[in-house]
């Protein structure tokens, strides 16, 4: 009779196939068996019904010192491994006539059995199991006949079990010696160290025994042994090698809330080897290494958590990796459009698209005025509704795809999702430019005018460098000092296919904050409206009323908006503690008072007499501009990252109303509060200035112009 | 290249010419592209030509779609088969030919084994072919000095022995080109650019070939436009039927309270997602319609290959249709083909692509006289060769309902079709017969070829070489 053992090293998709050809071994009179890596009653119980089937023992059956070692072996190797160690297999695949791997999983277990019983046959699948089997039994006689070279296992069973347990042997050697345990003990760090420098080992064993020993001593809390180890190899090392050693010791930099001085040598290493893989064509191998060269670049204790930013500080500089990058090229490459955005057809109403739903805090104004207007049709496509989402889910790294592979079936779903309220547009506006600009550029909008408008953060994040500004026709700064920023950061926005830039000022309704304040008392009160990231810098206020107590007790500070959250950054933690420590004595004496976030911003600007302006960066500062609305008196710091600039805050606003430091600051206020009737006037002015200046009846007539009027050159 | 030209004479002056017939896939190879080699090769011994054929062996069919001897009965026993030992390494299931590395990694082998093979000739799973093709070749025409090659593709490989025979000795060729190579017949595109390495192997191999054949008007239309100043070299040569598949179909009356037999034959070459539509369209009908409620479907032929050899998601499809009298029989012999046909009462073509595949069994389903449910593109050649066949349910393309409304039409046709349709439908497909097609094909190439008593090559002729006309 003949015997078959079977081996699925996978649960199957086919059970129908596979219950199929056991009930035609049975009706053959062929003894099936079948062994599997899974739970067979679960997942083929069917077959458990038609052949003897056995589960290979497990991993936690086969003990801790098994799993070790399975760990350590190829993965496709680990069914043998398990396969190997059941007296069931042993005894059974002795006695077989035909082997029959089921899946790929199960052929190198079949391979091996194969070399030690090579009486059977060996095969491939169910169709080349079942013509073994009729082979045999059309000629039972010729395979009972004993051979000289079917007789006990291969030689190269032997070679191959000597190879496998002298590679696994030295796994098991370099494992321990380079553990975390292992990693615990001063001389052992000094021998890596030394290893890992020693002339004459091979690049690729030097960079993988580096990175696996830096990681552990790293996570053995031995970040100074790591960091040596990693720099005393970097001379030794290719530039892409470098970049992925150093990578943990930045990742832990940054966990701390620190800027690594390698940061830069890791970017560039990951932008070179996404160039490599550019060069063989191979952009989805490519996309991984932008992704961590963009996560770094932009991480937030580089570009948001700090007093400083490389961006802000030389963006030229500091994008020049990613610019002189094949990969950068490859994403700023400019796919054009096919035919110029139309202006609308005279006789019928102008049809405006805008895109919603991601944060909408500046759209409110523009989207009732136009929603009004005769002559004018509006729709909004929210970007948060259900039918859209799956489009962005995973947005980043599918326009990252697409940019370097310079197409995507991505793109086909945003077309497919995105092109029918395209074409029926006449202008899009995309308030924000991040994932919602990204995406839509990625498709050609038709002759449907493009407009998007960025805020501040976009351009010290990613965003902009995945837009291709080739499909955009319009794009919108709040101030001209992030303008200056942006066409730094991003060139091609100055290329001849890249948009008309504008600038036009946020829209706000002023008028809401005019309300009489409560009483002369109130000069006293220093106002601060927003305080939930670190760029607002409270604790400069708190230079400001320290100053300015010590020379008169009556003034005080109000903090109005949600606090930080310490959880968001070790960099805003450690601000955190310091601002409480600040705080602690300042609340306890009155000094401070923390309002909490609040939905009645001008009632609660009603006893402020001096708003502040204390950020590190802003593009506009609504909050600011409000308070001198409701008749406060505006005290701007000189935003750092832009201070000294061709633009800044000093040409943003009046210049008496900047000032450099808390002392100037006080200054400030000690001169404008000195008497009730200095102060009112100087917030009577102020009050003015912005409602002439930034009201919404004022500034919407800029985007009548951006939006109804036919384009002209830019500003 | 070799300066060598023409060292061995010609057999021609007073002998019978020779022709070397490069045609992997020859019987008993049970692959759907047999017939049509089978018939060449039968109509250049008639046509007084010597013909060695050169294929390869048979246990490299075992590995892919099986043998089929009774395709090699009607073969002209004056032909000459030559087997070379290549096989398709990557269909291989004997794993003690396995090395260790192939058994860990399987995927990344077979890989690796593509990647060898197309630095040798670009074409996947083939290219390693090259260098065993053109010794053989060269070989064949040393030892009988060959007057022409015919080089049938797929394999595309064939391409660089024709070449080499052609480099080295000067033998004139003709292509066979059938769905063409630079034609994504399914896609309807582009397969690949001419400054590609295969697009500069094509126009290099074409430009000097006496006859390029192709199956339907729109392949060939496709290559007269890629290479205008060929145009008049490219001949529509059809896929044909053979008269012995076909089934007695006269006074057929199936009984209705029996229910019908629905059949097909052929490979499953197309899409899980494609036989889904077609059993969904199936269960549709079956629930609507009583008399489909009662019939049988049956699927014969041929699915997959190597270790998924009829142990792929197609065949999962087929097994869970079983509750709905869906059943697979396996591949059927030569032999049996008009039994099959003659245990149905109506065929279903299922065939992939578009405008650009006719396919072969669309002319034996034609020939059989019997309802065609067609269950393809709207926009398909098969349409056009179809048209007019008064037993035809029409294209409607592949939604459920819509076929399950053709499977209800083809029931009632089957039950309601006269002797005089089916007579009627059986006449429409004579033009297709494969001695009707190939005949003047291969007369054409002979008359290109054979030197006249004074040695200068006869005109050529200007007929259509094959797609005879009704």
């Amino acid at each position: 009779m003949i015997e078959i053992l079977m081996v699925m090293g996978t649960v199957p998709g086919r059970v129908a196939v596979l219950t199929d050809a056991l009930e035609q071994f049975r009706a053959k009179g062929v003894i099936v068996r079948v062994a599997t890596t899974f739970d067979p009653v679960e997942n083929t119980p069917a077959a458990t019904e038609l052949a003897e089937v056995h589960r290979l023992p497990t991993s936690a059956e086969l003990g801790s010192r098994f799993v070790r070692m399975a760990k350590r072996a190829n993965p496709a190797r680990r069914p043998w491994l398990r396969a190997q160690r059941d007296p069931w297999v042993r005894r059974h695949a002795k006695r077989a006539d035909v082997l029959v791997a089921l899946d790929a999983h199960a052929l190198h277990t079949v391979w091996h059995l194969a070399q030690r019983h090579r009486r059977a046959d060996a095969v491939y699948g169910i169709a080349p199991a079942l013509r073994a089997v009729e082979k045999r039994s059309a000629d039972p006689a010729r395979y009972r006949r004993p051979r000289l070279n079917t007789t006990g296992p291969a030689p190269v069973v032997l070679a191959s079990a000597t190879r496998s347990q002298t590679v696994d042997l030295a796994k098991r050697v370099f494992e321990m010696s380079t553990g975390k345990r292992a990693m615990k003990l001063g001389p052992v760090r000094w021998f890596w160290q030394g290893a890992v420098t020693a002339p004459g080992l091979p690049e690729r064993h030097r960079g993988r025994i580096a990175r696996r020993v830096t990681g552990n001593m790293l996570e053995s809390g031995h970040a100074a042994s790591a960091k040596r180890l990693a720099l005393a190899a970097q001379g030794r090392l290719g530039p892409t090698t470098r970049g992925p050693l150093l990578d943990p010791i930045v990742d832990a930099e940054l966990s701390q809330g620190k800027v690594s001085e390698h940061l830069m040598t890791v970017v560039r290493s990951h932008l070179k080897l996404a160039d490599g893989f550019l060069k063989k064509r191979n952009p989805g191998k490519a996309e991984p290494h932008v992704l961590r060269a963009f996560n770094l670049m932009f991480h937030r204790i580089v570009q948001f958590d700090g007093t400083t930013s490389p961006l802000a500080e030389d963006p030229e500089k500091f994008l020049a990796p990613l610019h002189d990058s094949e990969a950068g090229r490859a994403m700023a490459a400019p796919r054009g459009r096919q035919s110029p955005a139309a202006f609308p057809p005279a006789g019928r109403p102008h049809r405006m698209l805008f895109f919603t739903g991601l944060n909408d805090n500046f759209l409110g104004p523009i989207l009732d005025r136009y929603e009004a207007m005769p002559g004018v049709e509006v729709r909004r496509l929210n970007l948060r509704e259900e039918s859209i989402l799956p489009v962005l889910s995973n947005g980043r790294t599918n326009v990252v795809q697409h940019l370097l592979a310079g197409s995507s079936k991505r793109a086909d779903e945003v077309q497919e999702a995105w092109g029918p309220h395209l074409d029926w547009a006449d202008t899009v506006f995309v308030d924000w430019c991040n994932l919602g600009a990204a995406m839509l550029t990625m498709i050609d909008p038709g002759t449907t005018r493009v407009v998007v408008r960025l805020h501040s953060f976009e351009a010290f994040s990613w965003w902009p460098h995945l837009t291709d500004w080739s499909r955009v026709d319009d794009l919108v700064f709040v101030s001209e000092h992030l303008r200056d920023l942006a066409l730094a950061a991003v060139p091609r926005l100055g290329a001849p296919q890249g948009p008309r830039t504008h600038m036009i000022n946020n829209a706000m309704e002023l008028h809401r904050y005019v309300t009489p304040k409560v009483s002369a008392d109130s000069r006293f009160t220093l106002g601060l409206v927003g305080l939930s990231s670190l760029a607002k810098d409270p604790r400069w206020a708190l230079a400001v009323l320290r100053e300015l107590r010590r020379r008169d007790e009556r003034y005080r500070l109000k903090l109005i908006g949600d606090a930080l959250d310490p959880k968001l950054s070790p960099a805003i933690e450690a601000y955190v503690r310091e601002l409480d420590a600040e705080l602690a004595e300042l609340e306890s004496s009155g000094a401070v008072v923390r309002t909490g976030r609040t939905d009645d911003v001008p009632g609660a600007l009603t006893d402020v007499g001096v708003i502040l302006s204390t950020s590190l960066r802003e593009s506009f500062h609504c909050a600011l501009v409000e308070g001198a609305a409701s008749g406060a008196v505006p005290v701007v710091r000189d935003w750092p990252f832009f201070a000294g600039r061709p633009h800044s805050a000093r040409t943003l606003f009046p210049s008496d109303w900047v000032v450099g430091t808390p002392e100037e600051a006080a200054e400030r206020i000690l001169a404008l509060t000195a008497s009730e009737e200095v102060w009112r006037e100087a917030g009577r002015a102020a009050s003015a200035h912005v409602l002439s200046t930034w009201d919404w009846s004022v500034t919407q007539k800029d985007f009548d112009r951006l939006l109804l009027e036919p384009p002209a050159t830019a500003d | 290249m070799s300066n060598r030209v023409a060292p061995l004479p010609r057999s021609g002056g007073g002998q019978r010419p020779h022709a070397i017939y490069l045609a992997i896939g020859f019987p008993p190879a049970a692959k759907s592209s047999a017939y049509r080699l089978r018939e060449t090769a039968n109509q250049f011994v008639a046509m007084g030509w010597d013909i060695t054929v050169i294929t390869i062996c048979q246990e490299a069919w075992e590995r892919e779609y099986g043998l089929d001897h009774t395709l090699s009965e009607k073969v002209d026993p004056r032909v000459k088969v030559i087997e070379l030992p290549l096989m398709r390494e990557d269909l291989e299931t004997d794993i003690r030919a396995f090395s260790e590395e192939r058994s860990i990694d399987p995927v990344g082998w077979i890989s690796r084994l593509r990647k060898r093979e197309q630095k040798i000739f670009p074409e996947r799973d083939f290219g390693g072919w090259r260098y065993e093709l053109e010794k053989a070749v060269v070989q064949q025409h040393r030892q009988h000095p060959a007057d022409l090659l015919i080089s049938s593709c797929a394999p595309y490989v064939n391409l660089a022995a024709t070449w080499k025979l052609w480099e080295e000795y000067r033998v004139p060729y003709a292509v066979d080109f059938r769905d063409g190579w630079s034609l994504d017949v399914i896609g309807g595109g582009e397969a690949f650019t001419r400054d590609s390495v295969s697009g500069r192997w094509e126009s290099k191999v074409l430009e000097h070939a006496l006859a390029v054949w192709c199956v339907n008007d729109p392949i060939a239309g496709f290559y007269r436009e890629r290479y205008p100043h060929l145009a008049d070299r490219v001949h529509v040569v059809r896929n044909g039927y053979d008269e012995d598949s076909l089934p007695d179909v006269s006074g057929r009356s199936p009984d209705p309270n029996a229910g019908l037999t629905f059949g097909y034959l052929g490979s499953v070459n197309f899409t899980p997602a494609f036989l889904e539509s077609v059993l969904d369209g199936w269960r549709i009908a079956r629930r609507n319609d009583p008399i489909l409620a009662r019939s049988r479907f049956e699927v014969r032929g041929h699915i997959g290959a190597g270790p998924i050899r009829e142990a792929n998601r197609h065949m999962d499809l087929l097994k869970e249709a079983a509750v709905d009298n869906v059943s697979f029989g396996g591949p059927v012999p030569k032999s049996d083909l008009a039994a099959t046909y003659g245990s149905w009462d109506a065929l279903v073509l299922m065939l992939v692509g578009g405008r650009f595949v006719t396919s072969g069994k669309v002319y034996e389903f034609m020939a059989t006289g019997l309802p065609v449910l067609s269950a393809h593109d709207v926009d398909h050649d098969a349409s056009n060769i179809l048209a007019g066949h008064p037993l035809w349910t029409g294209a409607v393309g592949l939604d459920p309902h819509r076929l399950a409304d053709s499977f209800s039409e083809a029931a009632r046709m089957a039950l309601k079709a006269t002797d005089e349709d089916r007579a009627t439908a059986r006449q429409l497909a004579r033009r297709f017969a494969r001695p009707a097609v190939l005949a003047p094909a291969v007369r054409h190439l002979t008359e290109l070829v054979q030197p006249t008593p004074a040695g200068v090559p006869a005109p050529a002729a200007t007929a259509s070489t094959g797609d005879v006309q009704p």
